[in-house]
Formats: structure tokens, sequence, C-alpha cells
């Protein structure tokens, strides 16, 4: 049943995927064998998203179906799943950039990809990036800005974060405007294209 | 522009309009054309924080007067981009944050994208939909526009009986006599705006600067996806309810036509400008951009030239997936603004098809320097100034707010010496 509920997912056949998780649960299946489904079909889905096979729609819609998923089995859940979660990560929209689209769908795949992640939401200050990755301990801070005004902030964000004696901290930048040049001004360990890019950065700095 | 008819334009204003158009047409002019779609660009290049230029007309059009001259660009950057923040306050509106009131003074203004119709409203937008944006969506807008939904449904007003029963007493309302007295003011404040932009855009052509656009028209499914659903609310509705978001991008697709033409014979300007997002590679497959974006944008785009109009489409963010689309449409009538595009890909897939326009990187215009600027644009007149079909501008905002003015100059420098036919 796992394999069906694998496919039903990375199909994008929302109904049966949800109706598929009942029947688990009815006939008395580990609500983490379900858990472990939906991890293994976002793999799928972010392998395909990295090839260019599927794209934001399958995104926002694998996100809903996690949701729902995990709203059904969370009742029959001893305790929260204990996941081992591969590392830390504060994430948030620069200061003065209201936009939130690409940061939800990156801090979405980095939870799936088992990040723990701390989203800042939108329009974030720098003193709020250290204060928060201070708060957490995470050693990866991702910037996202849509408009150009972003850079600076961008800048203001990794400067703060050295001030703030967090050398170690690496930071990803992402975005519209974004490309090597950006990199360079802001002083970012990284920057990415896609969310893909951001779990793959985001794996290489904690392995390393 | 009510003085339209009278008139006469400079020989320096036909000379830029030949220029321009002969590059659409894919004929070669005398020389490059640089025009932009500039907007707090030109207000800073004149001094002015964003916040001033959007609270007081008149040194805004001072100012847009002065940056036109001096930058001396083939075309004047449209004003109306400008949007009056006295208006947008009387509105009380919720779809944009502005500088001056919700941001620092030089922020450009932001739009807040929200489901201002939700997933279960599509019927009743669809069974009437002006009904719905006036009594359901408007109310979310704006809140000096919530008193809307307290009106009967509007049809119900189709008799004289209903219309001094209800109409009538409706506007009795303390709410909505409070709403009506709002809208007098906000229509006087816009006719403030409208007259000294009119008196502008006369200006700029009496100092012999056409003006590049002065109506737009989006895609049916932008449409839906910015103003209504949301981006994450629209690609739901791609799996959830293709058939109905269908169908209000239909309801859509006669309005982008329609207000387009309106402007176009109002304002004597046959410059389209057509801002798309939803549609760039990476956000959607080219299958479901076949389905659900394609269709109603070509729709759009041959209209608006069977209506002996130009579409200057502004294809934000990656196209190069998107280009076999693109070459779809007729030779030389298409203006094709690009953002991020593989270059050599679009001189082979559409060098034949559209005039090129674009496309000096933001990130170079705001961090780098007038060599690489002139580097860029060199190469953009090596690839694509063997027909003609180019002309040149930055990639996103025509250039950037925080563009080095040097770096913005070099594009102008490089048009006039490099760029000689």
């Amino acid at each position: 049943m796992s394999q069906e509920l694998i496919q039903a997912i990375t199909e994008m056949r929302e109904d049966e995927a949800l109706k598929i998780t009942q029947q688990m649960l009815d006939a008395g299946k580990d609500p983490l064998e379900v858990l472990e489904a939906c991890r293994q079909a976002m793999e799928v889905i972010g392998k395909r998203f990295e090839s260019g096979d599927c794209f934001i729609p399958e995104l926002i819609l694998a996100g809903e179906m996690l949701r729902q998923v995990s709203d059904l089995i969370k009742p029959r859940l001893q305790k929260e799943a204990t996941h081992k979660k591969h590392g830390k990560v504060v994430i948030g929209t620069v200061e003065g950039d209201i936009h939130d689209i690409a940061k939800d769908i990156v801090a979405f795949m980095l939870d799936v990809n088992g990040f723990e992640v701390t989203d800042l939401g939108v329009d974030v200050p720098p003193a709020k990036f250290v204060e928060a990755t201070k708060e957490t301990g995470a050693k990866v801070v991702a910037l996202s800005g849509f408009l150009t005004l972003a850079y600076d902030p961008m800048k203001a964000t990794v400067e703060a974060l050295k001030a703030a004696g967090l050398k170690d901290v690496k930071v990803m930048i992402g975005g519209g405007q974004i490309d090597e040049q950006i990199r360079q001004f802001t002083g970012a360990d990284g920057w990415g294209r896609d969310a893909m890019a951001a779990v793959k950065m985001a794996n290489e700095w904690y392995s390393s | 522009m009510s003085n339209q008819t009278t008139f006469t334009p400079s020989a320096d204003y036909l000379a830029r309009e030949k220029r321009f158009n002969d590059a659409v047409s894919l004929r070669k002019p005398d020389r490059v054309p640089v025009a932009s779609l500039a907007a707090f660009f030109v207000i800073r290049y004149a001094g002015l924080t964003h916040a001033e230029a959007m609270y007081d007309y008149e040194k805004m059009s001072a100012a847009w007067l002065s940056s036109t001259k001096k930058l001396n660009w083939d075309m004047a950057p449209p004003p109306f981009t400008m949007f009056p923040a006295p208006v947008m306050e009387l509105l009380g509106l919720r779809t944009f944050k502005w500088p001056g009131k919700h941001f620092p003074v030089n922020s450009p203004y932001q739009f807040v994208e929200n489901e201002y119709m939700l997933s279960d409203e599509y019927d009743e937008f669809l069974t009437n939909p002006s009904d719905f944006v006036v009594r359901k969506m408007m109310p979310r807008m704006a809140e000096t526009l919530e008193p809307l939904g307290l009106l009967p449904p509007l049809h119900w007003l189709s008799s004289g009986y209903t219309l001094i029963m209800l109409g009538a007493s409706a506007l009795g309302a303390p709410p909505i006599q409070a709403m009506l007295s709002n809208l007098a003011a906000i229509g006087q404040e816009m006719n403030k705006v409208n007259a000294i932009q009119g008196k502008l855009i006369q200006d700029l052509a009496a100092a012999g600067y056409p003006l590049i656009t002065f109506a737009f028209a989006e895609a049916p499914f932008d449409w839906i996806s910015d103003m209504f659903r949301g981006l994450r609310g629209a690609m739901l509705d791609m799996y959830r309810q293709p058939d109905k978001l269908k169908a209000a991008m239909e309801i859509f697709t006669p309005f982008a036509i329609q207000s387009a033409i309106m402007a176009a014979e109002m304002s004597g300007n046959k410059r389209i400008f057509i801002p798309l997002h939803r549609g760039a590679g990476g956000f959607m497959s080219n299958k479901q951009f076949e389905e659900f974006y394609w269709p109603g944008l070509r729709t759009v785009i041959l209209a608006l030239i069977d209506h002996g109009l130009l579409p200057m489409p502004f294809f934000e963010g990656d196209y190069t997936p998107r280009l076999p689309y693109l070459a779809e449409l007729p030779k030389g009538k298409v203006l094709g603004h690009f953002d991020v595009v593989d270059i050599k890909q679009a001189k082979k897939i559409i060098g034949d098809v559209m005039c090129f326009w674009g496309n000096v990187p933001a990130q170079m215009l705001v961090t780098g320097t007038p060599n690489q600027v002139k580097d860029y644009c060199k190469m953009l007149i090596d690839t694509f100034g063997d027909t003609g079909g180019l002309i040149l501008d930055g990639s996103v905002d025509g250039v950037p707010p925080e563009s080095k003015p040097e770096n913005v100059e070099a594009i102008m420098e490089t048009a006039v010496t490099y760029g000689v036919y």
C-alpha cells in the first residue's frame, strides 16, 4: 500500500492519496509508515523538479497533500514524529521586500528534505535574522528577495551576522534577480536559482 | 491628449518614432534605438524620492520631464507607473504597499497578492462577474469600498420599483452615505492626477519624445492568478478545478483586448504594454503553458495586431523554454521585452520573428561598471544587429531604481557609438 500511496502522490492524484492514507490507517498500519511513504514521494518530486519534469503547481499540490495526510495521521501518532533532522535553517525575505512565493517553496523543500526550518516571513530586518540564528543555533541562513532593492538588505544581513560573531554560519541567497555578481556584492556564501539548489547547498554545508 | 489633433511633431520626434518603428519591423534604422520601461529610476535620476513622486504630482511631472530630456532615450518612459499615493490612501487600498506609508521613502510600491476570490467562489463569479467584483471583491480590496458589500445584488435593481424601494434605500444607509462622499473625493483627486499626467505627456511630446506606451493588457492566466486567486490558488486550481479556471480566464480575454483598444483610441498611442508573470520557464511545464497560459495570451496578442496595435509583451523571468511558441507570432508585429533568456537561442528561434528589446541584466546595472554594460550592449548589437531588430533597455523595471546612473548612461553611449548601422 505504501507503494500505491507514493504513486498517487507523485502522480498528483490528490483524492486517491488521501483515500489510500485512510485505508492504511484503517488497516492498522503504523502512521510512521505513511510518513515514510510521503518522504519517498517527495524525494521523487524533488528530483523531477530538479530535472525540469515538474514545476510549481506540483510542488504546491504536493505540499497540500502532505498537509492533509499529516492531519489524518496526527491523532494516531503516539508522540511527535522524531525524525532525525539534517540541520537547522533560518529563512526569510529580507527587509523591504514582501514577496513570499519563492521563499515559501524553498522553506517547504528544505523541510521535506529533513531540515528544521525557522521561517521568519517577509520584510525581515537584519537584527531579526541575527536573533533567530542565535536562538536556534542554525548554521545555515537563507535570504530571499524578488526585487533589486533586496541587494542592500541582503548585504546588511550578511554583515550583521558577521558582526554578531556568527562567523561559521553560512548564508545562501536566492530570488528573481540574483546571480554570482550579487553573491559577491552581498558577501553571501552561495546563491541558487531554485529550491533544490537550496537543498543541495544546505546538505553540502551541513556535511562539510 | 485632448490636443492630440493639434500637436505638430518636431523633426526629432518623427526621427525617434521612425527609428523605433524600423527596429520593430525588423528593418535597420540609422542606429540602434534605446527605449526603456524605467519607472522609479527616472525619479531618482532627478533627485526625488519614490515617496515624493507618488505623493506630489507636480514634482513627479517636473522630474519626469527633466530626466527624459537628460537621458535622451528615443521614447519617454511611461509616467502612469507613478501611482498616486493620495488616491490609494483615499481608497484605503489593500492590494499595494508603498513608500512613505508602509515602506521607507526609496522603496518601490509592491503588490499584495492574496486570494481576493476564494476557491469556492468561482461559480458566483462566473454566474455574475460584475456583481461579484463589485459586492464581494472590492470590499476586500479597499477599506473605503467595504460598504459596497451592503448593496443588494445589482440585477435586482432592474425596475423603477426596486430602484426606489431597494436601491435608493440602500444609498441612504449611513455607511453608504459616507462611502459616496469618499468616492466623490477620490474622483476629484484622480482628476488632478490625470490633468497633470496629460499635461506631462504633451510636454514630453513637445520636447520631442514619443511616449513609449499609454495602455497595458495582461495575459488572462495572470489576471486570474495575480488579481483573483494568487499564485498558490491558481496553481491548485489547475489541478482541482481546471474548467472553472479556464472559464474565468475566458471572461477576461475580451476585457484585456477591449480595454487596450479603448486606451489606444483615447490616447492615439498604439503601443500596448503586456507585463507577463506566471508563464515563464520554471513556473509551469510547456504542456501546462500550452493548456493554461499560451491560448489566452496568443488570443490577446493576435487581436491587438488585428486592430493595428503593437503588442509589447514583457517576458519576465526565463523565457528560453517558451521561445518556440513565440516563433508562431506574425513577423515584425510584436516587440518582445526580455528579462532572462538564452541569447543564442533567442536569436536562432525568434530572431526573424520579433524585435528583441532588453536586456542588460539588473544585477549589472546596480552593482557593475559602465564597461561591463557597454560590453553587454555590444554583444546584443553583434547578435541582433544584422536584421535591425534590436532595442536596448535593462532587463527588469526597464532599468532598476537602484541602478548606478553611469551604468544606465553607458547604454545610450554604446548605441550612438557602436550601434550606428
